[in-house]
């Protein structure tokens, strides 16, 4: 066979040596050319990630055994021999920008499965590469300069099969860098600066959203196929919105991005919410916020032991270990009470009388009052349970109003009851005695001491708000509320004013570990009626407008973007099969009942639509299957398009 | 007549069995009673002589807890005084098996532990408690507990007698505080009204779920399992009603009612308590028409909302008339549910999240089904529902009144309040419902089940307020029931075993992909 010159170019030699030339026969497999052209390249290194990249058909040669006729390769091809492996900025959910070594030569879905394992992030069929929106280069390098942690040093082999050490995985427990790294993943931000959520892009309408969705990479192809470069950024999110088998032990960082992608979801407003939810996922990110940085590890949740069943396990064990003192323990028994004189005052009465001094004692679930402290030891004039009450605060620093109002249930109606405090000391105590009473806790529960911490806190919140603006005040305490809520509610209301009402929203979830409170925030979020809508703008076979498709992870809606309403739902239990045609780029789906719909895509290619479908349709399948292998194979065919076929 | 009761309990049985285990276990007990006695004693020092749960606070407003003691008395009397149909018989027999498990821990009259059964007063149970871990904790000598922690995990037949007899000693002490603690247990007397005008006396203690009250009073009344037996709470005086989930505390919600109450808890079936589940097509996919559905879409359907990790809310939205506070006058508002509450859209707006406003939330107030509200209130139809806390009892501003235009809109209503309150526990409750069903469904019985026929009911229900005493109740009278009732029966068989046959292959969706060329090769 006759003998034909290839030249490749050696990536590591650097951009301006020339081409190597080998001489070659047609019938030589690639693995054979590699060795020639190491052999000819004489440097002695480890080239087992380096593999043949065919420039004019956008091609690796990875199949070592064919051989170049097979590939179709003449004198002509433009070869480049480069590392599999290079490196990639990559901005993650929570706005840090890692730089990390990915694999450029597999199918997208690979290389993320790849960076979710280095990452420790289960699950990785539900994140994808988003390719970021381009930054105004307005005020050019004013803050540009985003620090980078890299994590190129990473041995590609130690990811491979990841184990544990101290809950992380080896690779980030060889220096203390690498361990700040992996506590930079693993651990919530602090909340945002206002400024920095009102200089972030915010999709104006759902057509803003929808141009986001046509920046998603192709997963069927590799990062080179797709002109992605060695240290290109590229985003790492959370693509399809369900969530398989949350597991806070073993999902420490899955959890934490996860919630972080939602934090700007709602922050930036990309998902609608109402005031009240606002308030609460506020009230979310505060209690978060404060609590990560008081407990070290996400996964310590020590449950409080405060009923008889769990006391008596205890003793149990106890009795088997070491016997404490039983003075201790008598010390236990004697319940805790608040004494001390209040005022109160019952706006519905038909009395036009003000506030009035008792002495009051605050008891168990209950608070009963006297005419004076001498009195106390005997009836008392009246005794109110707060069990299933609300409770709500009306605090105001600068003009020193403590006051707490109470909502009891009665089977008259609601009664109403303000307690009035004379400082912050006594506030707090009787605020959080109120609190834990209303859930039918006492005193002597051990989230008494926290609660009283957090409404001190709190309360020191509204102090820095209230007081001069542009302190910078370093101190932990002083979080803008700003930082808490969407830019809208900046114009709304003022720091102070917003205090109050993310405090009446913070009591319900005060108690929460910091896993549970995580896990309330995606809950809720969750629970929003668009919640899991990916839009893309469509136009309908027959149609002269353009529409908006949701994508959702049961269904699809069609919405109409003049009125901005839902016109109708289809759902993926009724679709029988669905139709791409790559020429005119049109999707067709056939639903059960004769129901048909096609349409083509305007702001992002049909692939992707294709992908999101046929993706959720993968993720439904995933419950049925017991085992926890990924079926790579299944999510191609149901999304590769023609190339898998 | 109950003071008699209540001293049979006391009195010590004098069938005891006296082996030595026993005899040990009541010398444990002596010690521990003796040293209660001490701590009881320095607990009152230092206050007045009278013990303070012996007389109520002058004005007591809310304190409910107190009460069950005297609700459960008044409950006898008012059962006794009505004469007929109480069935003392079975009441004893509940008294005394609650007896029995007494009797072995205590034979000693008047003591404390005769005392706390009776549930006389929260406050002094707990002390009780308390004080009892603390003394057995003390009773175990180090020697014992020494003991204990050495033959930890070690096979039971390689211990030593000496061993052995420490961990039987921890073993009784176990058991003894368990009963300390079933003995604290409060004990109501309950009177269940069934629907054919009789009714039922039974007791419950505090920890039973109306699942559980619900399992005893089928047990004992012998009437077709069917997942739709329900208690049903009415109260009277504000002429509302609703079914209790399965999975909520009966006690607690009964010590809602006041002294003087004229409300009423019925065992009755109610197609409509899991009527969500038979048809979910028609709550869950924001139809405004009723249809059919395969059986094993529904599955799906039920999976897919109930199945993940969050429950997604019913998009539940439309118009809606809200009485207006203290006003006889019923006003139209458009309303939304969403999973953090009840929304209303403000005049002028359009509804976008943000512009909402929260009309209430539901974490305080319960979902009722008022009735006849059109004479009652001058409701524009007899379709309303009521949001109220549990405790309100009688006419409050606290009360929010809203009436639908149909029954179908009413019953969606309810039932998406239902999920966004209880999310996952209500698919949870409806599975355990008819896992008992099936458990108790006896082919035999096939003609006259009713277990079947409610799932075919292709229209909602209509809760009617006068309930046929029988038990097939599972097509609503707005169907035309007759025919279809009992080809039904016959249909959903063969459709069941058409299921099971195609079961095996698992039905996907899958993409034609035409056409070539495209950017890839």
């Amino acid at each position: 066979m006759a003998a034909w010159d290839l030249s490749v170019t050696v990536e590591d030699l650097g951009p301006d040596t020339p081409p190597v030339t080998l001489s070659v026969t047609s019938d030589l497999h690639v693995g054979g050319v590699i060795l020639k052209l190491v052999e000819k390249t004489q440097i002695k290194r480890d080239w087992s990630d380096h593999a043949l990249w065919w420039e004019q058909k956008q091609r690796w040669l990875l199949r070592t055994a064919w051989t170049l006729e097979k590939y179709g390769i003449h004198a002509d091809a433009r070869l480049v021999f480069m590392p599999q492996h290079k490196p990639l900025k990559l901005g993650l959910p929570n706005g840090i920008t890692l730089r990390l070594r990915a694999c450029f030569s597999n199918p997208v879905f690979q290389t993320v499965i790849g960076i979710c394992r280095m990452l420790n992030i289960r699950h990785p069929e539900e994140l994808s590469l988003l390719r970021p929106l381009e930054e105004k280069k307005k005020k050019k390098d004013k803050d540009s300069t985003v620090e980078i942690y890299d994590l190129t040093e990473v041995p590609l082999s130690s990811v491979s099969r990841p184990c544990l050490y101290n809950g992380m995985p080896a690779h980030f427990a060889d220096s203390p860098q690498m361990e700040a790294i992996y506590k930079m993943l693993s651990v919530t931000q602090p909340p945002p600066a206002p400024e920095v959520i009102a200089k972030q892009y915010r999709p104006a309408s759902v057509v803003d959203k929808a141009h986001i969705n046509g920046r998603w990479l192709d997963s069927s192809r590799c990062l080179m196929q797709q002109g992605i470069q060695e240290n290109d950024k590229l985003w790492l999110r959370f693509k399809y919105f369900a969530f398989y088998d949350i597991e806070p032990k073993y999902d420490v960082v899955r959890l934490t991005q996860l919630y972080e992608q939602a934090r700007w979801a709602i922050l930036l407003e990309d998902i609608d919410c109402t005031e009240e939810e606002m308030m609460l996922f506020g009230a979310l990110q505060y209690h978060i916020s404060k609590v990560s940085q008081s407990e070290p590890q996400l996964l310590s949740s020590s449950a409080a032991m405060d009923d008889l069943e769990s006391a008596l396990q205890s003793l149990e064990v106890k009795m088997e270990g070491e016997s404490s003192s039983a003075s201790e323990m008598l010390e236990n028994m004697t319940a805790p009470e608040l004494n001390d004189y209040l005022k109160i005052f019952r706006p519905k009465r038909l009395t036009l009388k003000g506030y009035k001094q008792y002495w009051f004692k605050f008891q168990d679930t209950s608070i009963s009052y006297f005419k004076s402290k001498e009195e106390s030891i005997g009836e008392p004039i009246q005794q109110i349970n707060l069990k299933g009450c609300e409770v709500a605060p009306d605090v105001n620093m600068a003009a020193q109003k403590f006051l707490i109002r109470l909502l009891i249930p009665a089977p008259e109606g609601m009664n109403e009851v303000y307690l009035r405090c004379e400082n912050e000391q006594q506030y707090a105590q009787w605020m959080a005695a109120c609190r834990l009473a209303s859930k039918g806790k006492s005193l002597a529960d051990s989230s008494y001491q926290s609660e009283i911490q957090s409404i001190h806190s709190f309360l020191a919140m509204q102090k820095t708000n209230s007081g001069s603006h542009g302190n910078a005040a370093a101190s932990d305490e002083s979080i803008n509320t700003h930082s808490l809520v969407s830019p809208r509610y900046h114009k709304k209301y003022k720091a102070k004013q917003l205090t109050p009402r993310i405090l009446d929203a913070y009591q319900n979830v005060a108690q929460f570990s910091l896993t549970e409170a995580v896990m309330r925030f995606l809950q809720i979020w969750q629970a929003l009626p668009d919640f899991g809508l990916s839009y893309v703008v469509v136009r309908f076979k027959g149609s002269r407008k353009d529409e908006v498709l949701g994508i959702a992870p049961n269904r699809l809606i069609r919405i109409d973007l003049g009125v901005g309403d839902v016109v109708k739902t289809w759902r993926y239990n009724n679709m029988k099969q669905w139709n791409v045609n790559w020429d005119i780029k049109q999707m067709a789906i056939e639903f059960e009942g004769n129901v048909n719909i096609a349409f083509s895509c305007v702001t992002a290619d049909c692939k992707i639509v294709h992908e999101f479908i046929g993706g959720y349709i993968f993720m439904s399948t995933r419950s049925r299957e017991k085992s926890d292998t990924l079926n790579e194979e299944l999510f191609h065919k149901l999304t590769g398009g023609h190339e898998a076929l | 007549i109950i003071n008699n009761h209540y001293e049979e309990i006391d009195a010590p049985s004098a069938e005891e069995d006296s082996d030595k285990e026993d005899q040990d276990l009541d010398k444990m007990f002596g010690a521990w009673l003796g040293e209660l006695d001490k701590l009881t004693q320095s607990l009152d020092d230092g206050r007045p002589e009278q013990s303070p749960q012996q007389k109520a606070p002058l004005r007591q407003e809310t304190n409910m807890a107190n009460f069950s003691y005297r609700f459960s008395i008044y409950n006898i009397n008012e059962a006794l005084n009505q004469g007929e149909n109480v069935d003392l018989d079975a009441l004893m027999a509940d008294l005394c098996s609650i007896e029995q498990e007494l009797s072995t821990i205590n034979t000693k009259p008047n003591s404390a532990g005769g005392m706390a059964r009776l549930g006389l007063t929260d406050t002094k149970v707990h002390t009780h408690t308390h004080a009892c871990t603390q003394i057995s904790h003390s009773y175990l000598d180090r020697e014992t507990s020494l003991i204990l922690r050495n033959i930890a995990g070690k096979p039971t037949h390689l211990l030593t007698k000496e061993e052995q007899a420490a961990k039987l000693k921890a073993e009784n002490i176990r058991v003894a505080l368990e009963k300390i603690k079933e003995a604290q247990v409060k004990k109501l007397v309950i009177r269940v009204h069934l629907s054919d005008e009789s009714s039922k006396t039974m007791m419950v203690d505090e920890r039973q779920t109306v699942r559980q009250v619900l399992d005893s009073l089928l047990e004992k009344s012998h009437c077709g399992y069917s997942p739709d037996w329900s208690l049903v709470e009415t109260i009277n005086e504000l002429q509302m009603e609703r079914i209790f989930e399965d999975h909520e505390n009966l006690v607690e919600n009964l010590l809602n009612w006041t002294r003087d109450s004229q409300n009423r808890l019925m065992f009755t079936e109610r197609i409509e308590k899991y009527a969500l589940f038979k048809n979910p097509q028609n709550y869950l996919l924001g139809r405004k028409e009723t249809c059919e559905m395969a059986e094993r879409n529904k599955e799906a359907l039920l999976e897919e909302c109930f199945g993940g990790s969050s429950v997604s809310v019913p998009e539940m939205e439309g118009v809606l008339w809200l009485k207006e506070d203290g006003k006889k006058s019923w006003k139209k508002r458009y309303f939304l549910l969403r999973a953090s509450g009840i929304y209303y859209v403000p005049k002028g707006k359009a509804k976008a999240s943000r512009d909402l406003v929260c009309f209430l939330q539901l974490d305080h107030v319960n979902v009722y089904h008022g009735q006849d509200y059109k004479s009652k209130y001058k409701a524009p139809t007899d379709y309303c529902m009521v949001l109220k806390h549990p405790q309100i009892q009688k006419k409050s501003q606290y009360i929010k009144y809203l009436c639908c235009d149909d029954v179908r809109t009413l019953q969606q209503w309810i039932n998406s309040i239902r999920i966004a309150k209880y999310g996952k526990q209500l698919y949870i409750n409806f599975q355990e419902a008819m896992r008992r069903t099936e458990a108790a469904y006896d082919w035999s019985s096939l003609s006259s089940s009713s277990i079947k026929s409610g799932s075919s009911s292709s229209s909602l229900p209509e809760s009617q307020s006068n309930h046929s005493s029988q038990s097939d109740s599972g097509v609503s009278e707005m169907t035309s029931a007759g025919h279809t009732r009992s080809q039904s029966v016959v249909s959903s068989i063969f459709s069941d075993a058409w299921r099971r046959g195609t079961q095996g292959e698992g039905r996907m969706p899958v993409p034609l992909c035409a056409g070539g060329g495209g950017s890839g090769g």
